[in-house]
């Protein structure tokens, strides 16, 4: 074999199992739920085409909607909580002393642990008799605000969102500290010498220097609130009464639990559709940044 | 982290150290150890809570066990058929992790080495993986792995979770390739060593610092994986440590020290791992975060 023959194999021995397990586990699903979408199957016997039933039948159902009202939600939530508190510890903790490292461990923490051991302790925090947050409300006086925080169906969407919130700090965290790390120690000695120091230089100097930083975050944000299902699936089961459903309990719930196979694809196919329509939204985001 | 800042740091206090700046910066470590405290709390309410009886639960909610008991954690461990989910979380954790690590170094080495034709397509196929909302692939592959007689089998978990690991994977083997010098391989292949010599007694050794990033992102992605294990794996006998669980939030919700006591067992694995390798787990899942 020639020199370049053997390279051109070895290329390929290199690139094709890999890629091969990712296309066909990874990639392969997402067509294939498009094709299921458009058949009835319940688990037994043939699939009998369908047509677009299917995918008319989600998109008039109230409860899709409402699964993805909750989701914005969390991406709201995670853009107005895990952001701010990210930002204001990262300006507090960006030097490296021990005490400042052992801070962001204790912040980065909850992104080690199991989704269903953060589900099952929150589900005490909330608990209405035996939970922290009733205990502690009662504790400083305000017993009037104590509530069945994961069942009242004004504000449990909300209570789903704190773990959320809580969990996810951490890398915001880090990205903020490298950012306001990275910035040129000559900035801050101008803006030292103009007289910029505390809350003006916070909002003068630093917060439009790391700007680009932020809007990547708020972006993951997006991303990051689309992967949401372990949590509220242990939580409530995206209950009670669906109020706390989100795209993906709700592909879930009407597809396993009733052996509705197709019309879970319609809802996966859909769930595609819905976050390739926020990656684009993302990306003007990030387009508006470069041409600006 | 930048060591840059911490070299100019100390300077700062000492130069002019009002009593104004002093009480600042200890308002701002009171803040930060608040903080730290409430994010690390509800664990530290997990362990306690653990070692008590229900009585003592209910009674001292919140304060140190007077009596620590252990009755919870053996209970826990033989209800929960714990043992054998940590079993089940080992094998598929490390066989998946093994295939990881294979599948991903080898594009990795190629990908990072040599211009092709394909490259570029290659690189925004696997970029598509870390955009594909994961929890839309669970109906297609349930079908998938239902037609293909692998449900319900390690297999079940072990390929698709490869899959989904593949894209970040390669992405941080590549780049840490991209930084060896190409000089070392040029000469091993003037000596004759062959491609594959090359690749696996030069270049992966040398890349062994982004294959144990990889390595410590899989094992805790793994371990703690919930929505797969959920709907792909049925029998009692192959279930993971997260389904595990599941068994004390439905059946034995009302008996907190048992719960207490599963999870507190669950998470000491993933703790000990992130004590020890905090920092690369910090870097690498926020590269990992940035790409998504």
């Amino acid at each position: 074999m020639t020199n370049a023959g053997r390279l051109r194999s070895f290329m390929v021995a290199c690139l094709v199992p890999g890629l091969a397990v990712y296309a066909l586990f990874a990639i392969v699903p997402i067509v294939w739920s498009a094709y299921y979408g458009f058949f009835d199957w319940s688990g037994i016997g043939d699939p009998k085409f369908a047509g677009w039933r299917n995918y008319v039948s989600v998109i008039q159902e109230p409860l899709f909607w409402r699964a993805l009202k909750n989701n914005i939600i969390v991406v709201f939530a995670s853009i107005l909580g895990q952001l701010p508190i990210a930002l204001v510890l990262a300006l507090l903790v960006n030097r490296n002393t021990w005490f400042f490292r052992a801070v962001r461990s204790a912040v980065f923490m909850p992104m080690v642990l199991s989704t269903v051991v953060v589900a099952l302790i929150w589900k005490y925090i909330y608990h209405p008799q035996i939970g922290v947050l009733n205990y502690a409300l009662k504790l400083i006086g305000l017993e009037s605000w104590t509530m069945p925080w994961l069942s009242d169906p004004d504000i449990n969407m909300y209570a789903v969102a704190m773990p959320i919130i809580w969990a996810n700090i951490g890398p915001y965290l880090i990205i903020f500290i490298s950012a306001i790390q990275n910035l040129p120690s000559e900035v801050d000695e101008a803006a030292r010498l103009d007289g910029a120091v505390g809350l003006r230089k916070l909002v003068l100097v630093t917060l439009p220097m790391i700007w680009d930083t932020i809007k990547v975050t708020v972006i993951m944000c997006i991303a990051g609130s689309l992967k949401a299902f372990d949590l509220v699936f242990v939580m409530t089961h995206g209950g009670p009464a669906h109020t706390t459903e989100l795209l993906a309990t709700y592909m879930y719930n009407s597809t396993f639990a009733v052996y509705r196979y197709g019309y879970g694809s319609a809802i996966s196919t859909l769930i595609v559709l819905v976050s390739a329509v926020l990656i684009v939204f993302s990306q003007l985001l990030m387009n508006r940044r470069s041409s600006s | 982290m930048k060591q840059l800042s911490a070299a100019t740091a100390p300077s700062l206090p000492g130069r002019r150290r009002s009593p104004a700046k002093a009480l600042a910066g200890s308002i701002r470590n009171v803040v930060l150890a608040v903080y730290s405290l409430l994010t690390l709390y509800p664990l530290y309410w997990l362990f306690v809570s653990a070692f008590k009886t229900n009585q003592e639960f209910f009674q001292h909610p919140y304060s140190l066990p007077l009596k620590p008991v252990l009755a919870n954690i053996t209970r826990a461990w033989e209800l929960g058929h714990m043992g054998r989910a940590m079993v089940n979380s080992a094998i598929v954790s490390v066989i998946a992790l093994a295939l990881t690590l294979l599948l991903a170094a080898l594009p990795a080495f190629v990908l990072s080495r040599y211009n092709f034709r394909l490259k570029g397509p290659i690189l925004a196929f696997l970029l598509l993986g870390m955009l594909i909302p994961i929890h839309s692939t669970l109906v297609p592959l349930f079908i998938m792995l239902n037609r293909i007689g692998m449900l319900d089998t390690y297999g079940a978990l072990i390929l698709p979770y490869t899959a989904f690991e593949l894209s970040i994977s390669i992405f941080i083997i590549s780049a840490y390739m991209s930084s060896i010098p190409k000089e070392i391989e040029e000469a091993a292949l003037i000596d004759g060593m062959g491609y594959w010599g090359v690749l696996f007694r030069l270049m992966l050794p040398l890349a062994a610092p982004a294959l144990a990033t990889v390595a410590i992102l899989a094992f805790l992605r793994y371990w703690n994986e919930f929505a797969f294990a959920l709907v792909f794996i049925n029998s009692q006998a192959l279930k993971t440590l997260p389904l595990s669980l599941t068994i004390f939030s439905d059946g034995f919700g009302t008996d907190y020290g048992l719960t207490m006591a599963a999870m507190a067992v669950a998470v000491v694995p993933t703790i000990v791992v992130y004590l020890i390798f905090q920092e690369q787990i910090m870097k690498g899942m926020v590269a990992g975060a940035v790409k998504g």
